[in-house]
């Protein structure tokens, strides 16, 4: 299963270094998380690799082949998917819509068959709504099946996101905050989906504001601040950096 | 039956096309692309099959073919400078290419008559014919409707980042909204120079943008039944309206008010929303005593 590399990533808007000279990797069948306080560029780092935003400099690379130039949608067809910090969810459409959609780089039915209606289109729809139905036990979410995405709880539109990121079996998953604003119990029943998606080999990087969320699940973490990256390593050896606890609390003696 | 189809056939007739230019608006609508084009694919379409016809041997279910074929091209091909446009500057470009078109008509005289149009144009298209058309496209867009291309064009409507972030490539999905709107508008403009006998670039102006935007407004913008509901109520208003013939237009316009304030989907698009959301709530009542089912299994 591939990793995602990033070396020496930065974006500056005009003077401002919103991300400076960042490298981490992202490995198949872990969990990796990417911490820090407001601001310190952690979105702007999912955006960059997700190719929302351009890079300044520096390069993004899946198993040796960059991203770094490539659109939003040409990075999601070479299987890097991801979830949104504010949720996004098309809100008109049903749950199993919201899913099926995720689908889409699977499809093969060529344009001609599908305005035909001819039965390989059909197929290929039905085929993706048996998965559809796989994901939603999985998520426990079958209940909620027909119920418009955008009339949903929190928690649940959260899962319909996850959902709809993971659909198409992705090599490498960016979840942006997934757990902000949950209680204890649905985070800690994301954090086992997590698990389970990593156990099956997925590369999954997590940015979370909450530090122990993060220990917990991770086994490598990065931490930035101010665009710079100012520790890595293992949970345990992270959050006793001073740096990262300076970051967090402040430092007395300013 | 038939002296129902004699007395009220012109109004048929009118209501298909106005059906026809509606699917034509709708299915740009449909996919997040504010286009106003209808009109310029339209013209495309009569004056295509207008000249063809009136100076060349070219069988006439050929005039028509060649007019959808140019006049989906000509979308295609207007897709690609629109390619960063949206919203309220997507509609500007898209009513400067029907001012292009319009000028291109009135201007090249030699070709297209000018100011006074085409005449002589063989009356080749009857009611039934429409009717076949029109339930043809049916077709066309409820495949679309129930496929991946659907799903995408839902997904760009209502929210393109998500439809990006999941692969979709969002300028050739809007290249194909606009190479169906531009078949369907020019496949409709085809058929009604073959039946109304003469066409000038007039025809394709202001009034026919309004028109056609109405139909969809008043109808919806995503369902099927979107067009028919908005057509046969342009259709229908002059005829129950009629002591008020004077005041057309400002019947119209209090019309599209109302729906717009009540109805914000459009008529027919309720209807359907409505059937549907009563179709989702027995299913969410199934499955919750489904659920209760196996829980109470489960527990004992």
């Amino acid at each position: 299963m591939p990793s995602l590399h990033l070396e020496n990533v930065s974006k500056h808007f005009g003077g401002l270094k919103a991300v400076d000279e960042v490298t981490m990797e992202v490995r198949p069948g872990e969990i990796t998380g990417l911490i820090g306080p407001n601001g310190a560029g952690k979105s702007t780092v999912v955006n960059m690799i997700s190719g929302v935003l351009a890079l300044t400099e520096g390069d993004i690379t899946v198993d040796g082949v960059s991203l770094a130039t490539d659109r939003a949608d040409v990075v999601a067809r070479k299987g890097v998917a991801r979830t949104f910090q504010n949720i996004r969810l098309l809100p008109e459409a049903t749950v199993l819509e919201n899913v099926l959609i995720g689908f889409h780089r699977r499809e093969e039915a060529s344009i001609l068959s599908q305005i035909l209606g001819l039965p390989a289109a059909h197929r290929e729809t039905r085929r993706f709504e048996e998965k559809t139905w796989d994901l939603l036990r999985r998520f426990r979410m079958e209940e909620y099946a027909d119920y418009e995405a955008g009339n949903l709880a929190y928690g649940h539109q959260r899962r319909v996101e996850m959902m709809r990121a993971i659909a198409a079996d992705p090599d490498i998953v960016l979840l942006d905050e997934p757990v902000a604003g949950m209680n204890d119990v649905e985070s800690e029943e994301l954090a086992t989906i997590f698990k389970e998606l990593a156990a099956s080999g997925m590369a999954l990087l997590l940015i979370e504001h909450n530090v122990g969320f993060v220990t917990r699940l991770c086994k490598q973490v990065y931490v930035l601040d101010s665009g710079r990256m100012i520790a890595a390593g293992s949970p345990e050896t992270v959050i006793r950096d001073p740096q990262v606890i300076a970051a967090y609390i402040g430092t007395s003696g300013h | 039956m038939i002296q129902f189809y004699l007395a009220y056939q012109p109004i048929i007739d009118f209501f298909l096309l106005a059906v026809g230019f509606g699917y034509s608006q709708q299915i740009a609508f449909r996919a997040g692309v504010f286009s106003i084009a209808t009109a310029g694919f339209a013209a495309i379409g009569s004056y295509c099959v207008a000249i063809l016809a009136t100076r060349t041997e070219v069988p006439i279910f050929m005039t028509v073919i060649l007019a959808t074929l140019l006049a989906a091209a000509v979308g295609g091909l207007l897709a690609l400078p629109l390619a960063r446009l949206r919203g309220a500057f997507q509609a500007i470009a898209t009513l400067a290419f029907v001012q292009i078109i319009l000028s291109l008509l009135l201007y090249g005289e030699g070709f297209t008559g000018g100011a006074l149009g085409i005449v002589g144009i063989p009356r080749e298209v009857n009611t039934w014919i429409l009717l076949l058309v029109v339930a043809v496209t049916m077709y066309v867009l409820w495949n679309i409707g129930r496929s991946g291309m659907g799903r995408v064009f839902n997904a760009l409507r209502q929210e393109e980042s998500v439809a990006s972030s999941l692969g979709v490539n969002i300028g050739k999905y809007h290249i194909i909204a606009f190479i169906l709107s531009g078949a369907i508008g020019g496949l409709f403009g085809g058929l009604q120079s073959l039946y109304t006998f003469q066409i000038e670039p007039h025809n394709y102006g202001f009034a026919f943008i309004v028109n056609i935007l109405t139909v969809v407004i008043l109808g919806g913008r995503t369902t099927l039944l979107g067009p028919i509901m908005g057509a046969l109520i342009m259709a229908l208003l002059p005829e129950i309206a009629r002591p008020l013939a004077e005041n057309r237009q400002a019947v119209n316009g209090v019309i599209l008010i109302l729906v717009i304030t009540f109805l914000p989907n459009g008529v027919g698009d309720e209807i359907v929303f409505w059937f549907r959301r009563r179709k989702q709530a027995r299913q969410q009542r199934k499955r919750a005593s489904e659920k209760e089912a196996r829980d109470a299994v489960t527990s004992s």
